[in-house]
C-alpha cells in the first residue's frame, strides 16, 4: 500500500482512528514512505540508512525520530507558510523546546486522536455531567501547550481553569482549586480534575485542606514533574490524591503523552479493576527497543520506548523517546530513575544536552 | 566478597546487616581506639614501606586480591577485566616509596614532619619547628563510580595517621573494600583503623554519629549535596568538599601533523576508555584547533579508529539499560543531525553502544553521556575555546593539552587564570600523580593540623 498524497493518508488514518478500518502495520509503513518523501529530516535519515520506499517490512524498522530532534529542526511535512500553530515541550531548562508544527488539518486529526481515548478512559464513554477543574491555563493563554490545548478541547467551556501563566510555565491558584472542590461538594456534583502531577502537588503542598469530593469524582493526571515540584513515586502520589481529595485510586487515571506525539496512552479505564499499564489507542503502538541491538526487546526486558503513532501524519510516524520502559500485560510501564540503575559517573548537569 | 573473605568491615555484612546509628557510633569509637594503639605513633617510614609494598603486590598477577579484583570485579563493578587491570596498574604504579616520601615532602616541607617537630630552612631562620598531625578520625563520604579516588583517600588518610570511616558510593564500594581487605591481610593493625559501609543517600540519622565522632569530614558530590552536608557538621570541625567536575582536551594545530596525530589520537582514546570515562578527570569533549595538517574532522575519525582498536584489548563491558539507552538515544539524534547537515558526523561501534565519536562544527561546550562517548569540535584558538567553554567555568578539573613545548607555559597560565586546576598531557588525564592537588587544594595539607614550636 502506498499513499499518493497527504490528503489520502489523512483520510485513511482518520477512518482507521474512527472506525478501525484498515491494518495498523500497513498504514504505518505507507505513512512512513510518504513522510520519507516530504519530511526532510526523515528523507535524509532514510538516505543515510539506505532505506528506499517499500524496503521496510516491519514497523520497528521504520527510522524513528528522537524527540530531541524536534528541538533542533522542523520535523514536519507542512510547508512553512501553512504552519498556523505549534506545540512546545515544557521544561524548566534554558534549552530550546521541541516544536511540533500544525496546520488546520493536522490539528483536526490531533483533536480526534485526543478526544476518543479521553472519552473512553476518563469518562467511560459517557457524557460528563459533573463539574470540571483543570490545573492548566486556558488554551488562549498558553497556546503552545499541548496539555492546555487538550484540556480546552476535551473538557469543554464550562471548565474552571486554576492555572495562571508565568515565565516558567504556569502557577496554580489554590483558592480557585479549593473553591471548585467546595462548590462540587455543596452541589453534590462529581468533580473531574485534570492536570500534570506537579500542578497537583503545587496545590496540595500549599494548602492543608481536605476535600471529600462527591462520589464519581475522578482525576486525570499526566505524570511528569520536570523539576517543578518535589517528586513522588506514582503509588505514593495517587495515595496522596486519594487521601486529600477522597477520590478512590480506582478513579485516578494517569496519562502518558508528549508534544511530539499525536496520541496519548492511559494506564487504566477509570472505575475498572484493570491492572495499571499504559495502553495506547489502536492507532498507536509502543515498541520497547533494546538499546544495544536496536531490535525490539524480549517480553519484560527494559529498553527505550519507541512509539509508532499514526496520528503523527504530518510529522514522524515513529518517535523515539528517551524513556526507559518495559512491556507489562497488554501495555507498557515507564520506569522512573529509581527503578532503573542510576547512571554512573560524575558528569555535571552543566546544560541540557543539545 | 562475603563468600571468600571474612567479614572485617561493615560493608562485608551488607545489605543483610542492619546499620543503626549506634553501630556507626561504636565503629567510629573502635576506630579511634585502634588508631591510638596502632597507627598514631607508627613511624612514617614504616607506614610508607607497608603501603608501597602493598601497592607493589597489587601489580602482581599472582596476588590473590588482584586476582579477585580481576575475576570477580567485572560482575561486581561493571568494568571489564582489562579496564580494571589497566586502571589498577596505573593507580598502584604511582604508590611507590619515593612518591610517598615526595608527597609528604611536597605537602609538609619534610617527610618526617609527622613523626617529630622539625624545621625547614625558612623556619630555622626564625628558630622554630613544626609538627603536623592528621585528624583522629576522618569520615569520607564518597561518590562516583571509580574506586581510585576512594582508595587514594584511604592511603592519604593513613599517611597522616588517621583512622577512617568510609561511606562508599552506591555500587562503588566493592573495590575499595577489597583494597581494605588486602591492607588488613598484610597489616591487620592498619586494617583495623579503617571501616567501610554503604547506606543510601538521605539517611541522615546514620551520618550524624559519623559527623559527631569524626574530626574531619571529606565529601565528594554535587554542590548541593556538599552544601547540605556542611550544614550538618559542627563548624569547628574540618570539612573538605570536592564538587563534581568536568574535564576536556585541547589539541593545538601544530600537534596535528601527519606524523604525530595518529599517536595522539590513540592516547586520546585511552583517556576516553580509562574507567569508561566515568571520572571527573575523563574528557567530555575534545577541542581541536583548525589549521593543522590533519583537519579536526579527520582527527575525530582517528580517535574513532583508536577506540575501535581499544575495544578489542580493553572492552568497555556491560552498562545499565539507562546508560545504554541514553547512548542509543543520543546516537539516534546525531544520526538525524548528521543526515541533515554536513556539519555533523558520527562514528560508532559496529555493534552495541561500546564507543561513539560525534564531530560537530558547532563549538558550544557539550557534556558527554560518558561510557566512551566523546564529542570532538573544531576551534579557532585557545581564546575561542575558553569563550565557548565559559558555561563550564569554575567546574572544570582537568584540561588535557597537546601543544608545542614552547607554547605550553603560556597555555597553562591562561587556563589557570580561567580557573582550570590541572593541565596534563593527552593520555594521562585519568592518571593524576600522587601529589595531584585535587580541585587545586593540597592533598595532605588540607588534612593536617600544625603545632608550631618556637624556641
Amino acid at each position: 500500500m502506498t499513499f499518493q498524497s497527504y490528503n489520502e493518508a489523512d483520510r485513511s488514518i482518520t477512518r482507521f482512528i474512527e472506525q478501525g478500518d484498515g491494518d495498523f502495520e500497513t498504514l504505518a509503513l505507507a505513512l512512513h514512505d510518504l513522510q520519507a518523501r516530504y519530511v526532510p529530516a526523515i528523507a535524509a535519515l532514510c538516505q543515510n540508512r539506505g532505506i528506499t520506499p517499500g524496503s521496510n517490512h516491519q514497523i520497528h524498522q521504520i527510522p524513528a525520530i528522537p524527540t530531541i530532534a524536534f528541538r533542533d529542526m522542523a520535523i514536519t511535512s507542512i510547508p512553512e507558510q501553512d504552519r498556523i500553530h505549534h506545540f512546545e515541550s515544557s521544561g524548566t531548562t534554558a534549552a530550546k523546546p521541541s516544536h511540533h508544527w500544525h496546520h488546520r488539518k493536522s490539528l483536526k486529526l490531533y483533536e480526534t486522536s485526543l478526544r476518543l481515548p479521553f472519552q473512553k478512559y476518563v469518562l467511560n464513554g459517557k457524557k460528563w455531567k459533573g463539574r470540571i477543574l483543570a490545573l492548566t491555563p486556558l488554551r488562549t493563554e498558553a497556546p503552545n501547550s499541548s496539555l492546555a490545548h487538550m484540556a480546552s478541547h476535551v473538557l469543554g467551556s464550562d471548565t474552571i481553569h486554576a492555572a495562571e501563566c508565568c515565565d516558567n510555565g504556569w502557577n496554580i491558584n489554590q483558592h480557585i482549586c479549593d473553591t471548585a472542590c467546595e462548590q462540587a461538594i455543596l452541589s453534590d456534583d462529581p468533580l473531574l480534575i485534570f492536570g500534570p502531577a506537579f500542578s497537583f502537588l503545587h496545590w496540595l503542598d500549599a494548602t492543608d485542606t481536605l476535600h471529600k469530593l462527591p462520589q464519581g469524582s475522578r482525576i486525570m493526571e499526566t505524570g511528569g514533574y520536570k523539576g517543578r515540584s518535589r517528586e513522588l513515586p506514582k503509588n505514593e502520589f495517587h495515595k496522596l490524591l486519594s487521601e486529600r481529595l477522597s477520590v478512590p485510586e480506582s478513579h485516578i487515571v494517569c496519562e502518558y503523552g508528549m508534544c511530539e506525539l499525536g496520541s496519548q496512552a492511559y494506564d487504566r479505564e477509570i472505575g475498572t479493576r484493570q491492572e495499571r499499564a499504559f495502553r495506547f489507542p489502536h492507532w498507536a503502538q509502543p515498541i520497547i527497543i533494546n538499546p544495544e541491538t536496536g531490535n525490539p526487546c524480549a517480553e519484560g526486558e527494559i529498553g527505550l520506548l519507541r512509539i509508532i503513532d499514526l496520528a503523527n501524519v504530518y510529522s514522524s510516524v515513529a518517535i523515539q523517546t528517551q524513556d526507559l520502559a518495559r512491556s507489562v500485560l497488554d501495555g507498557f510501564e515507564v520506569l522512573g530513575r529509581d527503578q532503573a540503575a542510576e547512571p554512573r559517573g560524575c558528569s555535571l548537569n552543566l546544560l541540557q544536552q543539545t | 566478597m562475603r563468600d571468600t573473605l571474612p567479614n572485617y568491615f561493615l560493608f562485608d555484612t551488607q545489605p543483610e546487616a542492619h546499620l543503626t546509628p549506634e553501630v556507626i557510633a561504636e565503629a567510629c569509637r573502635q576506630l579511634k581506639r585502634n588508631r591510638a594503639q596502632y597507627l598514631r605513633d607508627m613511624p612514617t617510614d614504616q607506614l610508607i614501606t607497608h603501603l608501597s609494598r602493598l601497592a607493589g603486590n597489587w601489580q602482581d598477577d599472582l596476588f590473590p586480591f588482584r586476582k579477585m579484583a580481576l575475576d570477580t570485579g567485572p560482575s561486581a563493578t561493571g568494568f571489564s577485566r582489562s579496564t580494571l587491570a589497566h586502571g589498577l596498574d596505573r593507580f598502584f604504579a604511582r604508590i611507590t616509596e619515593d612518591n610517598l616520601h615526595n608527597l609528604i615532602a611536597q605537602e609538609l616541607g619534610d617527610c618526617r614532619r609527622l613523626d617529630a617537630p622539625l624545621s625547614t630552612p625558612e623556619e630555622r631562620s626564625e628558630n622554630r619547628l613544626a609538627f603536623a598531625r592528621g585528624p583522629e578520625l576522618i569520615g569520607h563520604i564518597a561518590s562516583g563510580q571509580l574506586p581510585c579516588p576512594t582508595m587514594m583517600s584511604m592511603i592519604q588518610g593513613l599517611l597522616v595517621g588517621s583512622a577512617q570511616f568510609i561511606k562508599c558510593a552506591e555500587n562503588a564500594g566493592w573495590l575499595p573494600t577489597l583494597f581494605a581487605h588486602s591492607l588488613y591481610d598484610a597489616h591487620p593493625k592498619l586494617g583495623a583503623c579503617i571501616e567501610l559501609a554503604h547506606w543510601p543517600g538521605g539517611q541522615t540519622e546514620l551520618e550524624s554519629p559519623l559527623f559527631d565522632e569524626a574530626d574531619c569530614i571529606t565529601a565528594t558530590g554535587h554542590d548541593e549535596t556538599l552544601a547540605s552536608i556542611q550544614t550538618r557538621i559542627n563548624p569547628h570541625k574540618r570539612f573538605i568538599g570536592y564538587g563534581h567536575r568536568v574535564s576536556f582536551a585541547y589539541i593545538h594545530q601544530d600537534m596535528l601533523s601527519r606524523a604525530l596525530s595518529r599517536d595522539l589520537a590513540q592516547r586520546m582514546a585511552q583517556d576516553i576508555a580509562s574507567w569508561n570515562q566515568l571520572g571527573c578527570l575523563s574528557p567530555h569533549l575534545v577541542y581541536v584547533e583548525r589549521g593543522g595538517a590533519v583537519r579536526p574532522e579527520v582527527f575525530a575519525e582517528m580517535i574513532a579508529e583508536a577506540l575501535d582498536t581499544l575495544e578489542t584489548t580493553q572492552p568497555r563491558g556491560e552498562i545499565s539499560p539507562e546508560e545504554s539507552g541514553t547512548i542509543a538515544y543520543k546516537r539516534n539524534f546525531y544520526e538525524v543531525r548528521s543526515a541533515g547537515t554536513g556539519d555533523v558526523r558520527q562514528w560508532k561501534s559496529k555493534e552495541g553502544t561500546h564507543w561513539t565519536v560525534v564531530f560537530e562544527e558547532d563549538p558550544v561546550f557539550t557534556t558527554s553521556c560518558l561510557n566512551r562517548f566523546i564529542h570532538v569540535k573544531p576551534i579557532g584558538d585557545l581564546e575561542e575555546m575558553l569563550r565557548v567553554a565559559e558555561m563550564a567555568r569554575g567546574q572544570v578539573s582537568t584540561v588535557g593539552v597537546a601543544a608545542p613545548k614552547n607554547d605550553t607555559e603560556t597555555i597553562v597560565k591562561q587556563l589557570a587564570h580561567w580557573g582550570v586546576t590541572r593541565v596534563c598531557p593527552i593520555g594521562q588525564m585519568q592518571d593524576p600523580p600522587l601529589g595531584w592537588r585535587h580541585d587545586g587544594r593540597p592533598p595532605l595539607g588540607d588534612l593536617v593540623t600544625w603545632t608550631d614550636w618556637e624556641q
